[in-house]
């Protein structure tokens, strides 16, 4: 096995880790960023729902708490971030919602917070005119505090143009890299990776899901974690109409989540957060989806099981309720210099252009000399999104590549050119392509595309359909020939 | 610059080619065909079993063979046809915007237009069904291509949910392919598709169909590993203790189809929520003028041969509708859907003509009578949700019955269920 050097090695391609991938690119830094899946912004990343917030619907967020700085930090800089890497921002406003009026003094206590802290001023609105600005919400709801800063992105988009750039800008990008066993040594890390060993003089743990199990590998976990599942229901673009703005409803038990959102795409997403579960399952229960859909409709009542054509499961990693489960994790370890962990829980996209910085800080801090990268370049052009574009702009790309006239979704109108440059950019997978071009998000979940997503995805990679995966590893969508059965004697069965 | 025709067909498959056909044939001059797919036939060319043209041939044909007769009359009649084109918007005047490698960016402003965009398949987020999100989880359709067209199999050992017709001979067709079919479970106490399916995919190949059972949780991190079934109860809940596991690496989802109503939505075209459908006169005839529609579409057939008989009523009313200028709206009677009918097809008749109304029972049942207002009954032996019922009524019989405003259809039923 090769033994490979670099100055600082990010473990993990999720939000975090591509951002301070991002943010260290503008200096003249040899960087690694490893990430075990087979592509980006997959992890903890690909479940969250992508509020760009202030973390100010709470009076648990505490201004003293570290993440409560990180994200004011971070949330002037998101919408700029956005506008560089050419990625979706859209701001839709959000209704904190009670549905009881004693509850009324919770909702006044963080209007006069917000507004103490210098955050902007929320206006409380009572039903009747709530209705009026969300006519679908459910008469239950006695009132809310409109928030107007609230903005959504999408968590993989942003991670794949974090990235995408990062790499553009010279910083090393190794898939399908997992890291078995870290030493510490005086002067540097020895890394041991499935693609051999990777000697660094920093580490920045941003591992996700598996944050703490890599920082234990050389005793910096000084910190405990509580994945924290949530679940999450996607509904047809159909619905649309039934919410313009993030709606919530202020929890009414611990731990309670309770929320509509718009997405950048014109979906809604619902969801409810349940509580401490194990790892790394992120199955889905009846009766996860049966609290889901009941809350969603607490909020908007025309919400039906029938609209939902997705669901999922993801995870928070919390810390611990003793510290405060609103705190989290960016500093290099107490016990082991140069090895700095990052993990934010919620929300961590809303976080995680001021948590890069604050990573910067600190390796500054360390002496690492930060010069600046003369050829940074902080621009990245998205893809084009045919089904965005106007008539004229359709025609002109046409015309340029005819394979954009060329509709393989026809759910979301997502052309052959699209895929086709989504597999440019690194997709090498069915949900590599899904999440960067949308072909299998929409109502019949790829069930017209996906064996013509597999045959482009074939034919790009020069590889056999066969072996054509949904994420990587055994995941094949067709893994057998027609009549290999046959020649083989038959089924396992 | 739009480009004129007569009439547009949206669609290709046997709705979209029987349309075509009638319209030329009833004097439509320029009739073209819009398909998104890369060959005419829509879903016939992956349907390679038997049991098409029965009723219209006479002859027991597979979708080929069935999709090869109506593609040579199309031919032969002049229709014209573009491939590999997407209808990307529909508007209510009948402005048609379409996509396409070959031909680029194009505007069509046709007489009459005919939807004939089939149907999908519900997919397992719309069943929500719990568990993991491994790869070998698809619905029934998308494995049949890709068995029978281009020539891959998912997996070797299968679950098939829901016991519709494709997900029934899917059975069949992968159990002659070398592979294992552990169950087709079906929540409903009767299978959703036919008994001619059921008896010569599932009982003549030792296949278990498990009824009133579901998939209550799918297992396996990469690759499906198998999945638990469970009974249900009358209110089609898992009851719990009788989860079972199945071992499989593939599940199949044959669990209703949806008709594909997007465009018809864009263009303000009225639909009906018991079939998913566009409300239809007698003439096929949707609420905007000058759009009709036939076949899947408008209601999920069992039988293709009802698919092309109905699509052929749009075709030639779209001619008729494009040769005068306009075609009268034939809704002087709504037609509704009484006790145990769930719909009716059409929705709207003039209450002159004689019409042929489709229909399905909600429940299954004995000795059943359907009755059509005060005008006609007839009794059947057994009734399903899973067979059409299909009855003429003569224009007279209403007439003569004083037929006003509605017209209303019950199946009473004297045997159980």
């Amino acid at each position: 096995m090769p033994v490979m050097e670099t100055e600082v090695l990010i473990i993990g391609a999720g939000v975090l880790g591509a951002a301070t991938a991002r943010e260290l690119s503008r200096y003249k830094v040899d960087v690694t960023l490893v990430e075990k899946n087979v592509d980006v912004g997959w992890g903890i990343t690909k479940a969250n729902v992508g509020v760009v917030c202030q973390g100010r619907d709470t009076l648990e967020f505490r201004p003293e708490y570290h993440r409560t700085r990180l994200l004011w930090r971070a949330l002037p800089l998101m919408e700029p971030l956005c506008r560089e890497l050419d990625v979706p921002f859209k701001k839709v406003g959000a209704y904190l919602m009670i549905r009881d009026m004693t509850k009324k003094e919770k909702l006044d206590k963080l209007a006069r917070r917000t507004e103490s802290l210098g955050l902007g001023s929320d206006t409380y609105y009572p039903y009747p005119e709530l209705k009026e600005r969300e006519p679908h919400i459910s008469p239950e709801i006695k009132g809310g505090l409109y928030d107007h800063a609230i903005a959504v992105v999408h968590p993989v988009y942003l991670t794949q143009a974090l990235v995408e750039n990062a790499v553009a800008n010279g910083v090393r990008l190794m898939l399908e890299t997992e890291v078995e066993d870290i030493e510490a040594g005086h002067t540097e890390f020895r890394v041991r990776t499935n693609r051999g060993e990777i000697k660094a003089r920093y580490v920045i743990n941003a591992a996700g899901e598996w944050v703490d199990r890599i920082a234990a590998m050389v005793n910096a976990d000084d910190f405990v974690l509580f994945p924290i599942k949530g679940y999450v229901g996607v509904l047809d673009r159909n619905c649309s109409e039934l919410a313009g703005s993030l709606l919530a409803v202020l929890p009414e038990e611990p731990g309670d989540m309770n929320i509509v959102v718009p997405t950048v795409e014109g979906n809604l997403l619902f969801g409810i957060q349940l509580q401490i579960n194990r790892r790394h399952d992120r199955s889905t229960t009846a009766l996860m989806a049966r609290r889901a859909i009941e809350n969603a409709r607490k909020i908007i009542p025309e919400i039906s099981e029938k609209d939902v054509i997705n669901s999922f499961c993801g995870y928070l990693m919390f810390r611990n309720f003793e510290i405060g489960w609103h705190e989290c994790e960016v500093a290099m370890s107490a016990r082991v210099p140069r090895f700095i962990n990052m993990t934010i829980g919620y929300p961590g996209v809303s976080a995680s252009p001021g948590a890069a910085l604050e990573v910067l800080d600190i390796l500054r801090k360390d002496g690492l000399a930060l010069e600046p990268n003369p050829k940074f370049n902080p621009y990245r052009k998205d893809i084009p999104d045919f089904s965005m574009l106007s008539e004229k702009e359709r025609k002109a790309l046409i015309r340029k590549d005819p394979r954009y006239g060329h509709v393989v979704c026809r759910c979301e109108t997502v052309t052959e050119g699209e895929i086709v440059e989504a597999i440019r950019r690194g997709a090498t997978t069915l949900d590599g392509v899904k999440f960067r071009v949308r072909p299998g998000t929409g109502r019949c979940q790829g069930g017209f595309c996906g064996p013509r997503v597999a045959r482009i995805l074939a034919r790009e990679l020069g590889i056999p359909e066969t072996e054509v995966t949904k994420a990587g590893g055994a995941s094949q969508q067709v893994p057998l020939r027609t009549k290999q059965l046959l020649e083989e004697g038959g089924g396992d069965g | 610059m739009a480009e004129r025709v007569d009439v547009a067909v949206i669609g290709a498959g046997p709705a979209g080619l029987a349309a075509a056909i009638a319209a030329r044939e009833r004097g439509a001059e320029r009739v073209l065909i819009v398909e998104r797919a890369e060959q005419l036939g829509g879903l016939l060319p992956q349907c390679i079993h038997n049991g098409f043209g029965l009723l219209y041939f006479g002859r027991d044909m597979t979708g080929p063979e069935y999709e090869k007769a109506f593609i040579g009359r199309a031919q032969s009649l002049g229709v014209e046809a573009r491939l590999e084109t997407m209808v990307i918007d529909l508007d209510a005047e009948r402005g048609i915007t379409a996509v396409s490698r070959r031909h680029g960016y194009m505007k069509f402003k046709p007489g009459a237009v005919v939807l004939a965009m089939g149907c999908r398949e519900r997919a397992r987020g719309a069943l929500g069904i719990p568990g993991t999100r491994p790869a070998g989880v698809m619905t029934a359709g998308t494995c049949q291509r890709f068995v029978n067209v281009e020539g891959y199999m998912p997996g070797s050992r299968y679950v098939i949910l829901g016991s519709g017709d494709i997900g029934m001979i899917m059975a069949r067709r992968l159990t002659l392919e070398g592979a294992k079919v552990e169950a087709v479970v079906e929540i409903m106490p009767w299978p959703g598709g036919l008994i001619r399916n059921e008896v010569q995919c599932l009982h003549d190949f030792g296949i278990p169909l498990l009824l009133e059972h579901t998939v209550t949780f799918i297992h396996g991190e990469e690759r499906v590993e198998g999945v638990t079934v469970s009974r249900v109860d009358a209110e089609r809940r898992p009851i719990a203790g009788t989860e079972k596991l199945f071992p499989c690496d593939c599940l199949l989802i044959s669990a209703g189809l949806i008709p594909e109503n997007e465009l018809s939505r864009k263009a303000g075209v009225e639909l009906d929520p018991a079939t998913g459908g566009p409300v239809v006169d007698q003439n096929r005839q949707t609420v905007v003028p000058g759009i009709f529609a036939g076949g899947n579409v408008v209601q999920v057939h069992d039988l293709v041969d009802w698919v092309s008989w109905e699509a052929e009523a749009a075709g030639r009313s779209a001619a008729a509708y494009a040769d005068k200028g306009r075609l009268k709206a034939a809704t002087g009677v709504r037609v509704v859907p009484g006790k145990n009918i769930k719909y009716v097809v059409p929705q709207y008749v003039s209450g002159k003509d004689d019409v042929t109304l489709h229909m399905r029972v909600e429940r299954p049942g004995l000795k059943a009578t359907v009755k059509v207002g005060g005008v006609l009954w007839k009794r059947y032996r057994t009734v399903r949700p899973s067979e059409m019922i299909i009855l003429e009524v003569k224009g007279q019989a209403m007439k003569e019955a004083g037929i006003k405003g509605e017209l209303v259809v019950d199946c009473e039923l004297r045997g159980g269920d």
